[in-house]
């Protein structure tokens, strides 16, 4: 493999020259990665018009050194930033400027910092800095290039390499920061459009110009789970998200800092930057009239543009809709404990409706979910024997078409949701869902609320008592004993997989004790412990 | 002159059968690294997925080039003037731009004509199958390319893959990123949609995932061709076979190897099975 001691000016041109066009390919995939309210309706593009007025005006300058050309970047990124990501971009600019001052060519270490420098002043841009967007891949990629160049090596390419790499990463992990990412279940737009242009510079040093003519760039898929949303209420009367409101000031002696200040509390997701004569302005306001008449003092006023916010969010909402792709169909899960409300949600479920045992939801608690969807077709899972009649109930309450899937167990909803057929009709699917029914086993573990007599078992008060597919049939000393004995009591030799959701109360050392004992005593199953957090049943066992 | 066949090896089909068909297989290119391969000639499938499990960093693939193509359309010049090339789907790899760049190269000296497959594996497999057989029954270029179009809205494939974990790590998934970030381990079963992989369903066991591919082809009552494909898990594959054949001849399904490119997304253990669809009399 080559290596790469230094890059001149023209080069550090055509390299971002080659990745705006890498970036361009993508900008419509980066569009659809957008999540409201996170600001920004079309990051891709506004990123990708971005560096095509950067890159012009690079080629614009007189200066072929490093630096000419770096600070003709970050002035081209200024004039043409266009969205919060565009705004944020020209400071990644800014900082390469700075961090390359005065270099005709530039090494690896110069790039390194230049790229600790660019993370700076992206942060100190925007007024709340947000963990989860491109200011973090940046921050992650300026560290990963720094560590490179402190382990010693001063190939290019491969500080260059290392960056790329951390950005990678870095754009994965943006859901675990940003909750609305995870809810969405995808990556942070601006943060995969950094990783895209330094992608796009970086296939350039290594002379993949083919590779990159034919190819596409991909975008970063998480494998973080998704979250499924829990139900809120939707009031007509929300707060308005007001307009977004952008534009370039142009002027003498401006004061980036003070502008800054004083339009602080005008609205939220504010960003200031720019220099003494042209200063660039994003802000999401209730008035923007104010902030040009403020604006209007300073200097004038170009690119002005003031986008009302709450249209964007309809077309939002639409795109949501056009985004589930292979089905309209929307699953609704009844689950109590945030473990298995996540289990749902990781599997697809739109919704999960809070509730179970001894906390039966209402049919008015329903309802209110599957309005909330998105979806005109629900299916419903109650995975309760007393909450199926409470769920047909919704039938007749909605327009929208409802199929109860007659699901008793934790377990059976599961395999309800996972036999989900994406390319089968609504009803077809009802039907699919519940014939899966008989292929899991479900064991619950709770403990005795009194003394009895059932089943012809004698259970004293509090003690552990297991039921097989509803039905209580065991009792023992200890939870593991009843486990074991109903365990006992099923055929196993087919079975592949068993799943042990532990409740709240459940023990860690009992719940490792109990798994140990399945995997020692039937090797040949695949043994899966997942928290459910579900209250009353200390343990809920699916054997498939 | 009869027409002269041309696949790239996505089709999965294997060199014996490329002999016997009298078709020419153009490899594509497996990286691992800054290791470069020719798949399947370089390369084989097995050692492909040895090291696909060993090592860190997952390969990527590349078209052939248009030269590749370009050296195999001159080849075949020599003794026709029509030649019929059938690739990969283009949503999945740029062969299709390589094949037609080349083809423009050869304006002039031979008909050629690239038809997008909109699949890969013996969904494209059996296509260039039903192909041949045209042409040996005396269909011209224009007659087979209706053919190969016609026959890819009748193409089906339904993959099962043992893991989610590579589908993550390969990025260009299509409409399947719905099924990451699943808490449980699942295996998905997925399809080619519109030259895109896309979601069917989930199961949680092997033998849940094979009761679906057998209720997958019961499905269909008019079959013209069928294979089954594996990664390394033979035993998986005849299992299946041994169960189709209550629907369908066994000794008449074509057994493959799952190429690279599927097998970077479905890792060792995967399952593949194609059918095509007869004509609708």
């Amino acid at each position: 493999m080559s290596q790469k001691k230094t890059v001149a000016g023209q080069e550090l041109r055509d390299m971002f020259s080659a990745a705006a066009s890498w970036l361009e390919k993508s900008s419509a995939d980066i569009d659809a990665l957008n999540v409201f309210p996170v600001p920004d309706g079309d990051t891709g593009t506004n990123m990708m018009l971005t560096m095509r007025s950067t890159m012009d005006e690079a080629y614009r300058a007189p200066d072929h050194s490093a630096a000419g050309i770096a600070h003709a970047m970050a002035r081209g990124a200024l004039m043409g930033a266009r969205g919060n990501s565009g705004v944020i971009l020209s400071q990644i600019w800014r900082g390469l400027a700075q961090g390359l001052e005065d270099k005709e060519d530039f090494n690896a270490a110069d790039l390194a910092a230049a790229f600790q420098q660019s993370a700076q002043i992206a942060y100190k841009g925007v007024s709340n800095p947000v963990e989860g967007t491109m200011l973090t891949v940046m921050k992650d990629l300026a560290k990963a290039a720094q560590a490179e160049v402190e382990a010693g090596n001063d190939d290019i390419i491969a500080v260059l390499e290392a960056a790329v790499n951390a950005a990678a990463e870095s754009v994965a992990y943006t859901p675990m920061l940003l909750k609305v990412l995870k809810d969405a279940g995808v990556v942070d737009a601006g943060g995969q459009g950094v990783y895209t242009i330094l992608e796009g510079a970086l296939r350039f040093l290594r002379g993949e110009t083919e590779l990159m003519r034919l190819r596409k760039p991909q975008i970063i898929v998480s494998d973080i789970p998704h979250s499924a949303s829990q139900p809120q209420t939707i009031s007509v009367d929300e707060v308005p998200y007001g307009y977004c409101t952008e534009f370039l000031l142009k002027g003498e002696k401006l004061e980036p800092d003070i502008i800054k200040k004083r339009l602080l509390k005008k609205g939220e997701s504010l960003i200031v930057v720019g220099d003494d004569s042209a200063v660039r302005i994003h802000i999401h306001t209730l008035t923007p009239g104010n902030i040009l008449q403020f604006a209007a003092k300073l200097g004038t006023m170009h690119q002005v543009s003031i986008r009302n916010m709450d249209e964007q969010h309809q077309d939002f909402l639409e795109m949501q809709k056009e985004r589930m792709p292979t089905s309209d169909t929307a699953v609704i899960a009844v689950a109590a404990g945030d473990g298995l409300a996540d289990v749902f949600g990781s599997l697809g479920a739109a919704a999960v409706v809070p509730g179970g045992q001894t906390m039966n939801p209402s049919t008015k608690d329903i309802l209110q979910v599957v309005e909330s969807t998105l979806s005109d077709k629900v299916i419903i899972l109650p995975n309760n024997k007393n909450i199926i009649a409470a769920a047909k109930q919704v039938e007749s309450l909605t327009e929208k078409k409802i199929a109860v899937v007659p699901t008793k167990t934790i377990p059976q909803g599961v395999v309800a949701l996972l036999s989900f057929d994406y390319e089968a009709e609504f009803n077809t699917n009802a039907e699919i869902m519940e014939k899966a029914l008989p292929s899991v086993k479900t064991i619950e573990i709770t403990r005795s609320v009194r003394a009895t007599k059932i089943n012809g078992l004698k259970i004293k008060r509090k003690q552990p008592i297991g039921l097989l597919d509803g039905e209580l049939i065991a009792v023992g000393d200890t939870n593991l004993d009843v486990i074991n004995q109903l365990l006992s009591r099923l055929d196993l030799e087919k079975a592949e997989v068993i799943t042990i959701y532990f409740g709240e109360d459940a023990e860690t050392e009992e719940t490792e004790q109990i798994n140990a004992g399945i995997t020692e005593l039937y090797p040949h199953l695949q043994v899966e412990l997942i928290r459910g957090g579900q209250p009353h049943y200390s343990y809920i066992i699916s054997i498939e | 002159m009869a027409v002269k066949i041309v696949t790239d090896t996505l089709s999965d089909i294997t060199s014996d059968l490329a002999e016997e068909l009298g078709i020419t297989l153009v490899p594509l290119y497996v990286r691992f690294g800054e290791t470069v391969y020719k798949d399947r000639v370089e390369i084989t499938s097995e050692e492909f997925y040895r090291r696909l499990v060993s090592e860190a960093n997952l390969p990527s693939t590349t078209q052939p080039t248009p030269n590749d193509f370009l050296q195999v359309y001159e080849a075949l010049a020599e003794e026709t003037d029509e030649i019929l090339v059938i690739v990969v789907s283009s949503k999945l790899s740029g062969t299709f731009q390589s094949a037609t760049q080349a083809k423009e190269m050869m304006k002039g000296k031979c008909n050629i004509e690239v038809v997008d497959s909109l699949s890969v594996a013996m969904g494209m497999g059996l296509m260039v199958v039903s192909a041949v057989d045209a042409v040996k029954n005396g269909a011209n270029l224009d007659d087979v390319v209706a053919l190969v179009r016609k026959a890819v809205s009748r193409s089906h494939v339904a993959y099962l893959f043992e893991t989610l974990k590579y589908l993550a790590k390969g990025g260009r998934i299509g409409k399947a990123s719905g099924l990451l970030g699943s808490l449980l381990s699942v295996k998905p079963i997925l399809t080619i949609k519109e030259g895109e992989l896309a979601p069917l369903t989930r199961v949680r066991s092997l033998s849940a995932g094979l009761d679906y591919l057998c209720s997958y082809a019961a499905g269909f009552s008019n079959i013209e061709g069928m294979a089954v494909e594996h990664a390394t898990n033979l035993d998986d594959a005849d299992q299946l076979v041994e169960r189709l054949g209550a629907i369908y001849p066994k000794e008449r399904i074509y057994r493959s190897v799952i190429s690279p490119v599927v097998g970077t997304y479905s890792g060792p253990n995967a399952l593949a099975l194609t059918i095509l669809e007869g004509e609708k009399k």
